[in-house]
């Protein structure tokens, strides 16, 4: 992922006319993202607030370059969508939907690998981007702009930390959310080099939780590649074994992916690693 | 997790051999003896707690099914009695297909040494082998033989592994585990046992699902600890787990985890209240929201009428923020409801009205 990726001129929305997908691209056009269309196989040929509906990705290119998208359609539809957009060869694909089978995230996984998209999500809140970027659902009034860079699994910890880190005047560069799923895009590390080759970022705030072994990728990763500050928390410290809380993603199975060892872990590699939300913000520096 | 037969009928359908076996009552008579008798518990080493006996003939049919219809398994008392043949083994080996998030991969995990001591394997025992969406069959049933030590037997693996990896994708499973996957004294495989778990987000394709024994989930709500006295309602997972977190820290026990999720309204967190005073050790409640999709008024709105109409509400310490707090916090203060500016606060707060 290069910082390139996190200026798109275009931007799309996949289930434009659903309510979710009509409130949000209200949100992001407000907030300064040129939304130029969207698809809802049905509603070809319509319009949502000005912004044109068409059948395909395939048909807006006819007509437009298209640079990311977001996606907003149900569950049963998201893999679908994911693999038009690959199919399409969209640089940025950000998918909000919650609740896609694995099995079909397993096959987006191996189509991404011989793509050149990019996947942020699903379930996540997507990205506050430099220069009024909004791809999601993130509410652009907590962000304000400035040189951190802000990764979590978690959306409302997103939101709470970024709006923490506002009140205290720190603004940030990005806000990405990479999701609660077991298998999903963009991770961690991938979010690491990104803002380690920004020159703009200057320090990074990392929040993960409980399964998974990311956070300790993400910690070997720090160790070798990032000289950026980074300061971290995982949630889930007094989660219980093998029971799933909230998101799929976060269910303990072994040791190695309880919060504790992660934090142990982070805090070998030098990150500044916090025991809660708001020690985390003051943290930051 | 599935029943023993639920995931052996599974198994039967994709054309994997299963032992032939049938559900038993008291009411039923039995021919051709011997057979083994299993309780049908949702949870593994079941035999060595006595869920598994053979028997010769009727009335030790009739004893054993006493006992294992009346034993409980790990919590757990039977729904099911199953009767099977008793086969004759040869060998016994371990064959499982998972969900590997690490690879984000269907990943085949194999050893030659399985049955009930498999836990004791070491790891190296074990051969994992991250599988793509279309796996060359020949190639992995040849690696799993001479695994197994059984050269002549790739053929034979190759055809049930593509069986098993068929099955895996059609039903939205998380794990098929084969456990020991016999060879019989003629040389045939035979899944002995199987243990299977399902995809909850795929059960909008599965109406067959309806019928299984694995029931939906509700992972946003969880009780932790029965006899916690602090509940907490947060919306977002990681805010909720946050919640317990700073719960925990403090010295309290957490009752549950909560997650009203990001369309919050009064009804849904009205709900919500319902669920944790269900709990009756728990003396505060504790809530957390940051909004951003979710309105505090609306959250506001559930307190007020909480406090209204459930007599029995513990004391609420409660921070909200975010999305509409301002108007949020006047009805609180209107109605004269106290409220914290942060969870530290909320947790304070709930430890002094422990001591």
């Amino acid at each position: 992922m290069t910082p390139e990726l996190f200026q798109p001129t275009n931007v799309i929305v996949q289930g434009i006319t659903g309510t979710h997908g009509k409130f949000h691209t209200a949100a992001m056009r407000e907030a300064g993202t040129n939304i130029i269309a969207g698809t809802s196989p049905n509603k070809a040929g319509e319009s949502i607030d000005g912004v044109p509906v068409y059948d395909s990705i395939s048909s807006i290119q006819k007509d437009m370059r298209v640079d990311a998208s977001v996606i907003f359609v149900p569950a049963a539809f998201a893999k679908h969508a994911i693999l038009e957009a690959i199919d399409a060869s969209v640089p940025l694909i950000i998918c909000i939907t919650e609740g896609i089978p694995v099995h079909d995230m397993i096959v987006i996984h191996e189509r991404l690998e011989t793509s050149i998209s990019v996947l942020i999500g699903p379930n996540c809140p997507g990205l506050i981007g430099p220069e009024g970027l909004k791809l999601g659902i993130i509410p652009y009034n907590l962000t304000t702009p400035g040189s951190v860079a802000v990764v979590s699994r978690s959306g409302t910890l997103t939101y709470e930390a970024t709006a923490g880190l506002t009140e205290r005047g720190i603004g940030q560069r990005y806000v990405i959310g990479i999701g609660g799923d077991r298998i999903h895009g963009a991770g961690f590390v991938e979010c690491l080099a990104l803002f380690e080759s920004d020159p703009t970022v200057t320090s990074i705030v990392l929040i993960g939780e409980i399964g998974g072994k990311e956070e300790i990728k993400a910690a070997e990763y720090i160790k070798t590649s990032v000289t950026k500050p980074v300061f971290g928390y995982i949630t889930g410290l007094s989660a219980p074994e093998n029971i799933q809380l909230g998101h799929a993603g976060a269910i303990l199975g072994s040791h190695e992916e309880a919060a504790e060892y992660k934090s142990q872990k982070l805090s070998e590699a030098g990150i500044i690693m916090a025991k809660s939300i708001v020690e985390l913000i003051n943290s930051v520096s | 997790m599935l029943l023993e037969y639920e995931a052996k009928n599974i198994l039967k359908d994709a054309d994997i051999p299963v032992p032939k076996g049938v559900l038993v009552d008291r009411a039923s008579v039995l021919h051709d003896y011997p057979f083994v008798l299993k309780s049908q518990v949702p949870t593994g080493g079941r035999g060595k707690l006595g869920g598994i006996k053979v028997v010769s003939n009727q009335i030790e049919f009739e004893d054993s099914l006493t006992s294992i219809q009346s034993l409980e398994i790990k919590g757990y008392i039977p729904s099911h009695v199953l009767a099977e043949e008793v086969i004759a083994i040869n060998k016994e080996l371990y064959l499982s297909l998972l969900i590997d998030r690490s690879t984000a991969s269907t990943t085949l995990v194999a050893s030659k040494s399985g049955g009930v001591e498999v836990e004791d394997n070491s790891d190296d025992s074990f051969l994992k082998l991250p599988l793509n969406t279309t796996p060359n069959f020949d190639s992995v049933g040849q690696m799993i033989a001479d695994w197994y030590d059984l050269p002549e037997k790739a053929f034979l693996l190759s055809d049930l592994i593509e069986k098993l990896h068929i099955c895996f994708q059609k039903n939205d499973a998380t794990l098929i585990e084969i456990n020991p996957l016999v060879v019989t004294n003629k040389g045939m495989f035979i899944a002995a046992d199987c243990k299977i778990t399902l995809d909850e987000s795929a059960r909008f394709r599965h109406q067959e699902w309806s019928s299984l024994h694995q029931q939906p989930i509700d992972s946003n709500f969880v009780i932790l600890h029965e006899d916690g006295n602090v509940a907490t309602i947060a919306n977002g997972a990681g805010l909720a787990m946050a919640t317990i977190d700073a719960v925990h820290a403090a010295g309290l026990i957490p009752a549950n985890f909560l997650d009203v999720g990001g369309g919050a309204n009064e009804a849904s967190v009205l709900a919500a209240f319902e669920r944790i005073t269900s709990v009756k050790s728990v003396k505060a409640i504790v809530i957390n929201i940051f909004a951003g999709i979710t309105r505090c008024d609306e959250i506001a709105k559930a307190i007020i009428s909480a406090k209204s109409k459930i007599d029995t509400l513990p004391p609420l310490f409660i921070r909200l923020s975010g999305t509409n707090s301002d108007i949020a916090n006047q009805m609180l203060d209107d109605a004269r409801i106290e409220r914290a500016h942060s969870l530290a606060e909320c947790v304070e707060s709930a430890k002094k009205v422990m001591a």
